[in-house]
């Protein structure tokens, strides 16, 4: 009996410390920085375009200012060259990388592509910067190509969301 | 003997009824309606229905999505499916009468009086009504034949044996045309029915059991991707995620936000849609505002 409950209390130590592992809280990952970063300026793309987003939508009124200027900082943000964001290896093949990163191997194996990809979101973002200021449908002209070049990349080489994982 | 006779007559029986609960239905040319054909219809069914995210050539858009030379393959649990060349050409269904498409639409049975494998998703597309989906076949009458017959499906056994599949449709297969639910307003109704019929959104945002049946009781609650691995023959870990008004769903979504993301591609955080999402919004973008709005209007009524 003792060496069961021995046995158990073991198994269940291990269970616990897997379950640690997998989730990844206080433990660091292969690429962590880069990762993050990465995601960080996904997240700040996402932040400028809510703000031409919500004019476009009618949530917030129209501003030509702070359109152009949402603009300019989308365009800014997409013009930094992050290369050192993308190493080879970080992809969600990579077991270690499990629940991660949705980055897909093809991001790597099928480049230049998505160099081209992100060219097209530059271009968007350019036509957007230069036309934000000229009115509400200017804005809402525009937004659908940069929606498409966010899709453009996020439909090769994102994978899925993973249950239960916001990300 | 007796015995033998009795065991006999079982077996006899047994495969009597097989054959009866296997056998491809049809319906019969008397049962097709006197239609004048509805192009601008037909053109909506055909971007709702998707038909280009899996007939057009792999990884197509825009206007090459109008080309159904066929060739994208599905690998799923079962083996490979291959999406056939449904372009008006003698490799396509060039030579196809009307009864012919419609039978394939509602009962998922080729003009050669075979069953098709549910990859094609008429267990939606039965939902239709007759006229829509002989507005669909006008339409796809009007696009560039192309030439080239599609590899074969590839699969092992027992998906192999397609009488099987009579015995799956007994199963999934129920038959019925949408009905108008009148107790719901009419933009619900209709975003039921492009949901439930032509859009056949429960095909990866329901999950589904072992035999590939949809599990009707989690209707729209998310799913496992159901795709494997190309190389590695292993099951994805993606999610499919829940459409509903749940928690776990969409319910911080707003019917706006839904119409908005079905528009332009972006979550109401601005993220945008990606995966094969990405070529279903494409797909909506040409239905008018008022049918993205009732799809809204329908996955917000969701619970």
């Amino acid at each position: 009996m003792k060496i069961l409950s021995l046995i158990s209390a073991s198994i269940l130590c291990a269970s616990v410390s897997v379950v640690t592992t997998a989730d990844g809280h206080g433990k660091g990952y292969p690429f962590k920085n880069e990762i993050q970063a990465r995601m960080n300026v996904m997240n700040l793309y996402g932040y400028y375009l809510g703000e031409l987003g919500a004019m476009a939508k009618g949530q917030s009124p129209y501003d030509a200012d702070a359109a152009t200027r949402a603009a300019n900082n989308l365009l800014a943000m997409a013009k930094l060259d992050n290369t050192t964001m993308w190493p080879q290896g970080s992809d969600n093949s990579v077991p270690a990388l499990d629940n991660k990163t949705r980055a897909k191997p093809e991001a790597w194996t099928t480049y230049p592509e998505i160099v081209d990809k992100h060219k097209a979101l530059i271009t968007a973002a350019t036509t957007m910067a230069a036309e934000a200021g000229n009115g509400l449908d200017a804005v809402r002209a525009n937004i659908g190509a940069v929606g498409q070049s966010c899709k453009g990349c996020h439909e090769a080489f994102r994978g899925p969301k993973l249950k239960g994982h916001s990300h | 003997m007796r015995l033998y006779k009795l065991a006999l007559t079982t077996c006899l029986a047994g495969a009597v009824i097989f054959y009866w609960i296997t056998a491809p239905e049809l319906i019969e040319q008397d049962a097709l309606p006197e239609h004048t054909v509805n192009l601008t219809n037909g053109e909506q069914m055909f971007w709702v229905g998707g038909c280009g995210s899996c007939h057009a050539a792999d990884g197509a858009s825009g206007n090459h999505k109008l080309l159904l030379s066929g060739g994208l393959t599905l690998d799923t649990p079962f083996g490979a499916f291959v999406a056939p060349n449904i372009s008006p050409h003698d490799d396509g269904i060039g030579q196809w009468s009307d009864l012919d498409f419609v039978n394939a639409m509602i009962k998922g049975v080729s003009p050669e009086g075979k069953h098709y494998y549910p990859a094609f998703p008429y267990t939606n597309y039965q939902r239709m009504p007759v006229t829509d989906v002989l507005d669909l076949k006008a339409f796809l009458d009007t696009l560039p034949p192309v030439a080239g017959k599609a590899d074969d499906h590839s699969l092992g056994f027992p998906f192999n044996i397609r009488w099987g599949l009579g015995l799956w449709k007994w199963r999934y297969l129920d038959g019925q045309s949408f009905e108008p639910d009148p107790t719901l307003e009419d933009a619900i109704n209709r975003g039921r029915y492009l949901v439930d019929g032509p859009g056949h959104c429960g095909a990866c945002h329901t999950p589904r059991d072992r035999f590939g049946g949809e599990l009707l009781s989690s209707y729209l609650q998310g799913a496992s991707v159901l795709e494997v691995n190309e190389h590695t023959g292993e099951q994805s870990s993606g999610w499919v995620p829940n459409i509903t008004s749940d928690d776990n769903g969409l319910a911080e979504w707003t019917q706006e936000d839904i119409a908005y993301s079905l528009e332009t591609g972006f979550t109401p955080e601005f993220d945008s849609f990606g995966g094969s999402m990405s070529s279903v919004q494409d797909n909506i973008y040409h239905l008018s505002a008022s049918d993205r709005m009732a799809i809204a209007a329908y996955l917000k009524s969701l619970q």
